[in-house]
Parts: C-alpha cells; structure tokens; sequence
C-alpha cells in the first residue's frame, strides 16, 4: 500500500500485463509528486508565521480572530479527515481516487496538528478544551504509527512467508500445522501416560490464542510445544536408549511444529502491529468529534 | 457373557463408518494401546486407562487402572456401575464411548465415536478472523461508541447538569456555589487571575446565562465601588472611537452575529488567561482613541497622543496662579523653560544651594547637622511624604529655623522665639517684650565696689538710665518696623506690603502655598526614580536665581521624561538621544478607571522595587530595567 519506492525511469514501453508495472506502483504518500505534502507544508508555514507576525490583542488565544478562524478550519478539517472512513468503502478512479484522498487524509492530518496546536495558543490545562487537543494528537499519533506500519511492515510479512520452498499463505499455515499435529498425534500413540500428556498439551493448545500482549510481542513464554520439546528432551536423556528411538522422533516433529508456530506467531505480530493501530486511530477519532462538540457548546453556551 | 464395540468414524463427507467387533469376554480394557479391546487413539487416554467387567446381573463394571479417572454421564469418577439396559456415556479424553443393549437386548453395545480434534489446530475456524485481533480486542465500532458517549456524557451533559442546578444563584453577589468541584469547570479555559481566584468553581458568577456573553451586571454586583467610568458620556466615547474599518469592521460584525456586543466590561478586562494578576491594558487600547481624536471629536480639549516617545503632547503643569481667601488658584499650562510659578516666598535654590557662598560656609560650620558637609542638600528641606510619591511641605521650622532664626531674647539658656505664620502674634509679643522689660542696668549703680570717687558719674549714669527706662517701651515701634522691614527677619524670605491691620502694625506678609502635585492627569512617583539624583530631572535647582523659577521638567529638554522614556514599543523621536531607554506605554503614568491615585498596576508587578512593568501588546512582560 505505502510502497515508497521512486517510480522507476525506464525507456521501455510499458505493458500493462509485466510484472514491471509493480514497481511503478505509486504509494499514497508520493501521490501527485507529493502535492498534498507540499501543500500542507506551505499552510502550515504560513499559518506559523501568522500567528507570530499577526498583532492580536492580549495574549495569544483560541478567543481572538485568529484563534476562532484557527478553531473553525481545525474542526472541519477533522470532519473532512474523518470521512475517509466513508470515502475509503467507495472506491473510484481519477483525480478524487481514493489514493489522492488518502494521501490528501495523511497530510492534512498532519496539518491538522499545528492547526489545533496554534488555536490553542500554548494554552494548556485540566479541562474539556485541552483534552480535546490531546486526543487530537492521539489520533494523529497513531495515524503516523499506522503510516509507518504500512510503509515497512508488508516487507516484512513477505519476508516472514517466504522461505526454499516459497511463499505460504495463511491458509496453508493452518494446514501445514494440522498435518503436523496429525503426525504427531499419530506417532505420540505408543508414548507412556507422561509423554503422551506432554505431547497432547502441544496438541491441545491453541495456535491463535494467547493474550493480546502475547500477539503484539510474538512471545509466547507458555508455549506448550516449547515445553514439550524441553520436557521429552530431559526424558530422552534419563531413559535408556533403545534402537526405536520414538522420543527423538517425536522430539524432531515437535521442533517442526515449533518452527512453524514461530513463524505463524511472527506473521500475526506483523498483522496486529498494522491492524492495532486502527484500533485506537478509530475510537479515538470519535471520542475527538465528541470533545470537539463538547468544546464548541461549552465555548458558546459560557460565552 | 459378551462386548459389541462399535468404532465409529466420519468420512470426509460427514457420512459415519461404523466397525463392529465382539468380544466374548467378561472383562475388556480401554485405553490407548493397541492391544485394548476398546482402543482409543488419543493421548489423553491411557495405554490401559480402565477396565470394564461384565457382573451377573448384566450390569457393567468401570474401574480406571490407574489414579486418572475418566467420565460417567459428564462427571468425573474411578469406578462406576452402568445398567447397558439404562445406558450411560463414559468419556474418555476426547471420545465418548456409550454404553446400551443390542437390538436382541442380551449383550452390551460399547459405541466408540471420536468428538473431539486430533488438536486444536484441526478444528474448524474462520481464516479471516483468527489472524485478526478479533477478539483480543473490544470491537472498533463498540469502542468508538463507547468513547464518544463517556466523552459527551463526562464533559457536555454534567456539566450542562451542574449550570442548571445552581442556576438560581446567578447574579446574587453573595450567592456562592458549594465549594468541591462542579463539572462544569471543566470547561474553563484557563484560571482565573488572583482578584478572582475564588470564583474558579463559580462558573456562573460571571456566567449568568446560558449562550449570552458576560455582561457588565456580572462584573458590577461586586464591584460597586471602584468601576469608575473612563467618562460619563458613553456617546462621546464611542464617537472618538470612530466606526470600525476594514478587519477590525468585518471582526465586529461577526462578533455582532455571534451575539457578542462591544464596549463591555471584558472586552479589556479579560479573563482565564492564567492564574496571575490580570494583565495590564494594552496602550493600543488608549491609542485607538486618543491618536487623531481632535479628528473625530473636534470640542474636545484632550490633545491627540499614541505613544510616549513619538506622540504626546507637551505637559500641562498645574501652577499657582494667585491666591484667594488663603487657598492657591492653580492653572494648567503648557510646559516651557523659564515658565514661572509665584508661591509667595524669595526663597532661591541657586542661593541656597551653592557651594561656595556664605550659606555652605555655615553649613561647613555644623557638621552633622546637614545631610552633606560642603552645602545643603535637597533632603535638608525636602521629606518625601510616607508613599513616597510626592513630598511634604517645607516647614520652617523644620527646614528653615536653623539658619533663620526668630529668637529675640535670651533667659537663662532660653531663647525666646517670634511665632512663624502669625505676624499679629509677632507685633503683640514685641510690644509685652518692650513693656514688661527694661534695659539692662548698669554696673556703676549697683553695689559699691570700685567706683569712681564722688557721685558725678554715677549720677550721670542714673540720668541715662531713667531715660532710658522713660522710652523704652517706644522702642517696640521700632523693633516691629524693624523685623518686618528690608534686613529683617521677616522680610528676609517673606514678600511684605503695608496692606495690613492695626493688629499687624500695618505689615501684611504675601500668602505663602506650596505645590505639592504638578501633574494632576499623569502619575509621577518620586520612589521610582529615587535612584536618580534630583537635579537629573530638576536641573535648574542648582542655579535658579529666581524664588518664581519653575523646576519642574518637562516632557522634553534637559531632565524632560523623553531623557529616558521612551514609547511604549522602544519608538522615540530622531532628535532625542537616549542613553537607557524605558520602555513607557499609557498606563505607566495613566489610568483608564482614573481617580487621584496611581494608575493601576497588576498586581505581580505592585512590589517590585524596580518600579513598574510595562506590557505592550504581544509581548511579555517585563520590569523595566533601571540605572
């Protein structure tokens, strides 16, 4: 989505069907050659300079003409800013394609920062104004994390699917971990009432569940599979070597399943780091909008 | 004496497998092992995890082999007895074995079936969903509900609540809400400056109503006292404002739409903006007035101003312009050198303070007694009064009476005085002096000790004597004339005419008033400049050799405030050279709600010992630096 590769120069002709036509993918963020940066750049500049240059009577504040133009630009453009969540289940091509709107989102929302931050006039205390302020940078806050995670984190999640054999998907994952729990199921069945019980922990625990610490993190220090294997080593090793060596067999299918768990925990750290992020991006938004109303009623109702 | 046992399986489609087997045995195990009649591919079971004994009866008999028990009709149990003509399900790890009678009703059915996942990665689950954060976190539509409502609730609706519960109390001076916190506060954008600290929980003190903005009544049912209007005449005021143009017009009329009238109590005085003193007026708020008013208003006698260092008018002195009835009639005047002012006395400062005549001669003869040993000084005269602003009068007999003294006789070690300021007093002691006295006695008539031979001379003597006893009392015509005239002692400060009463020996003195505040519409404090030396501003004081000569500074020349003062944004005009400019906007000297007293000063900045701070318009304020 955010690729931020430069769109490559070539003197061949394109072919709409070539696999070359991926690298000339334009992310949202280099949209228009940045257009919407520039702009927001130059806007942010002058209403800077404003706000120093401009004489404004008493001190610098949400209550001169200046603060209230601030203050109305701010408040529309949060409204504007939110409607990318309606604009986005609507996708249509050209100038206004949803790529240019959230590229004109991303900027603008950055923008949206000195904005409010000038209305406020530096102004900063324990009440509904400030706290309005405050979840204003929370959304933009994490609006920039999730820009970040979407520009480099898709890398990532390749690179994490991608092994000699090639990519996997997520189905497969699921798959390939069944067949491996079979395996071992299979296997495990000679196993005496200590072993078998290690193994079917391995077996029984989920491969998707954990806390929400455990996904973010990709450490999963209750790992069963993890258990078992230290566990049957430690009883391979007590126990008399025989020539059907089931333990070290069992143990070798374990450490396969380990592996691929590893990478399926590290595909759905990748996952949550760039879905988390909305998780706060859009509760948030509203919880602004209503401190924003709550801003502007009480600003007027105790006017 | 016989088992059924039915393995059922699933086939991929969903359709069951069933595998009988008999087992002519009165007793069969289960568990995972191979070798068990009931074998059970789980790793939760086992390898012999029971045994099942057929009875006589024809019930069966269930007792786990070791200490891990396993299930009877969902409860967990080591040994159970089971009626196959009743039926029951023992549960085994993740297979469920039910226990009947075959069709022929003689022999027990064991039917095996797997229900749950050889693991739990083999169950069933919703791709999508499980490599979400599904379920780990609270829904995104349900938190942003949640959020906005707690938000709206916690910030718009309770404090909404708390207006309307207290809305009664609005504009009742004593009305206070409880103390504690109200919700509404939170809507405050900022505390309150120290004068109204206690009303940062009483929002509806100045709050009265709901969407109208503070009106003046909220400020007036407190201060009843000192809201002096600037002047009486609201029109007027308004007409040297002018009409508003250009940003200021297009501000106005959004304020008018928003239902924000003008001219109100907080349109200067304004609040929240932090919890220090309410900031000073801006001298832009005296500029849009006062620069170019003669324009606007014409009858006005108020010359136009801006600034300090560039545009203000020359002073207007309030000097004694005659007395009457023993009071002084005071005249403002523009400032110019040389302007004179008659107080009555031919006092000099030139005289008084050189350093080289007779009067420094005497006061280099006491030291101790002055404030300087070369010559007097200001402060051998002048006593600030106890602000500090101004200063006392000069009293004679504090400041004059050391050098001029009005003794006129001597007893004992006593010296006899004249009295200061009633001359009719003067002429009545002169006159009991010369009546009630006699001139010294001679030697030669007292005693006999060394005397010439024969009575000659002393007769001669007695003769003069009696003589002089006979007109002695005449002589106080002379000693009144004396003292009132040229050479003495009153006419040596004091302008004397032959306008007076009988009671006065026809002498009158010229009434005497002193000065004590030239500048009524400013304010000048003494204190603040008390690092400076007196004839810094007062220049003149050292050689004035007229008592009419007008020390007094003026806003320009040698000592004039433009030395230093400069306006309130540093300007000052291209011919003054200032060496430490003071930045001086309007409210140094002036004061919006005016009265006698010192212009308002916020109230950080009252004790600085430094003098005042000046604020001007988008910039902070500081102390203005002094030298």
């Amino acid at each position: 989505m955010a690729s931020v590769a430069p769109p490559e120069k070539t003197g061949r002709k394109r072919t709409g069907t070539s696999r070359q036509r991926q690298s000339m993918h334009e992310g949202f963020l280099t949209h228009r050659n940045m257009f919407w940066a520039k702009l927001s750049a130059a806007l942010a500049l002058a209403l800077t300079l404003l706000y120093i240059f401009v004489p404004l009577p008493g001190t610098h504040f949400g209550a001169s003409w200046l603060g209230y133009t601030l203050g109305t630009v701010g408040a529309l453009l949060i409204l504007w800013l939110t409607m990318l969540g309606m604009r986005k289940r609507a996708i249509t091509p050209g100038r206004w394609s949803l790529k240019a709107w959230t590229s004109a989102h991303v900027y603008l929302g950055l923008l949206v920062t000195v904005v409010g931050t000038l209305h406020s006039g530096f102004e900063f205390a324990w009440n509904v104004h400030t706290l309005a302020w405050a979840l204003m940078l929370l959304v933009v806050g994490s609006g920039i994390f999730g820009i970040y995670a979407y520009a480099t984190l898709p890398r990532a999640l390749s690179a994490n699917r991608y092994d000699e054999e090639g990519a996997i998907t997520e189905k497969q994952m699921i798959e390939a971990l069944r067949s491996l729990d079979r395996q071992i199921h299979d296997a495990a069945q000679p196993l005496d009432v200590q072993a078998a019980t290690l193994v079917g922990q391995s077996l029984e625990q989920d491969p998707f569940g954990g806390t929400l610490w455990n996904r973010v993190t990709g450490a999963y220090p209750d790992c069963a599979t993890h258990t078992a294997i230290a566990e049957l080593r430690s009883l391979r090793a007590s126990r008399q070597r025989s020539k059907d060596d089931l333990l070290g067999r069992i143990e070798a299918q374990l450490a396969r399943k380990e592996a691929l768990l590893e990478r399926l925990r590290q595909h759905l750290k990748l996952k949550s780091w760039l879905q988390a992020w909305l998780y706060i991006h859009v509760p948030v938004t509203f919880a602004l909008i209503a401190a924003l109303s709550a801003h502007i009623v009480s600003v007027f109702f105790y006017w | 004496m016989s088992f059924v046992v039915r393995q059922i399986a699933l086939k991929a489609s969903g359709e069951e497998i069933v595998r009988s087997a008999d087992y002519a045995m009165a007793e069969i195990t289960v568990g995972r092992n191979a070798a068990c009649a009931v074998h059970l591919p789980d790793l939760a079971v086992n390898p012999v995890h029971a045994r099942i004994a057929l009875s006589a009866g024809g019930a069966l008999s269930v007792t786990a082999t070791t200490d891990q028990p396993f299930g009877l009709n969902g409860r967990s149990t080591r040994q159970a007895e089971i009626d196959p003509a009743i039926g029951g399900e023992l549960a085994f790890g993740g297979h469920r074995i039910a226990v009947s009678l075959d069709e022929d009703g003689t022999r027990a059915v064991l039917t095996v079936r797997r229900v749950e996942a050889v693991s739990d990665s083999a169950e069933e689950r919703d791709v999508g969903a499980a490599y979400s954060l599904k379920g780990l976190l609270p829904g995104k539509r349900i938190s942003a509900w949640g959020f906005a409502l707690f938000v709206l609730f916690a910030f718009l609706a309770v404090p909404l609540y708390s207006f309307a519960t207290y809305q009664p109390l609005a504009m009742d001076k004593d009305a206070r809400r409880p103390d504690g916190f109200h919700a509404d506060s939170t809507w405050s954008s900022g505390p309150l400056s120290i004068s109204h600290k206690a009303l940062n929980e009483d929002c509806q003190a100045c709050h009265t109503q709901a969407f109208v903005a503070v009106t003046d009544n909220a400020c007036l049912t407190c201060h009843t006292k000192d809201a002096h209007d600037h002047i009486s005449d609201k029109a007027r005021l308004l007409q040297s404002r002018g009409a508003p143009e250009g940003m200021a017009a297009v501000q106005r009329a959004v304020a008018s739409a928003f239902n924000r009238p003008a001219g109100r109590c907080v349109d200067c005085h304004t609040e929240h903006e932090g919890a220090g003193a309410m900031p000073a007026t801006q001298q832009q708020f005296c500029a849009d007035c006062h620069d170019g008013m003669k324009g606007r208003l014409p009858d006005t006698k108020i010359a136009d101003a801006a600034d300090f260092g560039t545009a203000h008018p020359q002073f207007r002195p309030a000097l004694i312009r005659g007395m009457e009835r023993g009071k002084p009639l005071f005249q403002r005047v523009a400032w110019r050198a040389g302007l004179q002012e008659n107080n009555g006395l031919k006092f000099t400062h030139g005289q008084h303070m050189s350093k080289t005549n007779g009067i420094a001669q005497m006061v280099r003869r006491m030291p101790g007694q002055f404030a300087a040993k070369e010559a007097l000084n200001c402060a051998d005269c002048h006593q600030a009064d106890s602000a500090g602003a101004r200063f006392q009068p000069v009293d004679m007999e504090q400041s004059c009476q050391a050098c001029h003294s009005l003794s006129f006789d001597q007893i004992g070690g006593t010296f006899r005085t004249l009295r200061h300021g009633e001359p009719e007093q003067v002429v009545a002691d002169l006159r009991a002096f010369y009546r009630s006295t006699a001139p010294a006695r001679p030697a030669n008539l007292s005693g006999m000790a060394r005397r010439v031979p024969g009575d000659a001379a002393q007769q001669s003597t007695a003769a003069d004597y009696a003589r002089a006893v006979r007109f002695y009392p005449g002589g106080a015509d002379q000693a009144i004339a004396q003292v009132f005239s040229k050479g003495g002692m009153c006419n040596d400060c004091h302008v004397v005419t032959r306008g007076g009463t009988a009671q006065t020996a026809g002498f009158a003195i010229a009434p005497v008033a002193q000065n004590d505040r030239y500048f009524r519409k400013g304010w000048f404090d003494h204190k603040a400049h008390v690092q400076s030396d007196c004839v810094e501003c007062h220049t003149g004081a050292t050689t004035s050799a007229r008592a009419t000569d007008l020390l007094i500074p003026g806003i320009e020349g040698k000592g004039g405030c433009r030395t230093c003062h400069v306006g309130g944004d540093g300007a000052k005009l291209a011919s003054i050279s200032v060496k430490d400019p003071v930045d001086s906007s309007c409210a140094m000297c002036h004061s919006y709600h005016m009265d006698a007293g010192a212009p308002w000063v916020p109230k950080n900045d009252r004790n600085k010992s430094d003098g005042q701070s000046v604020a001007m318009a988008n910039r902070p304020h500081f102390p203005v630096k002094r030298h």
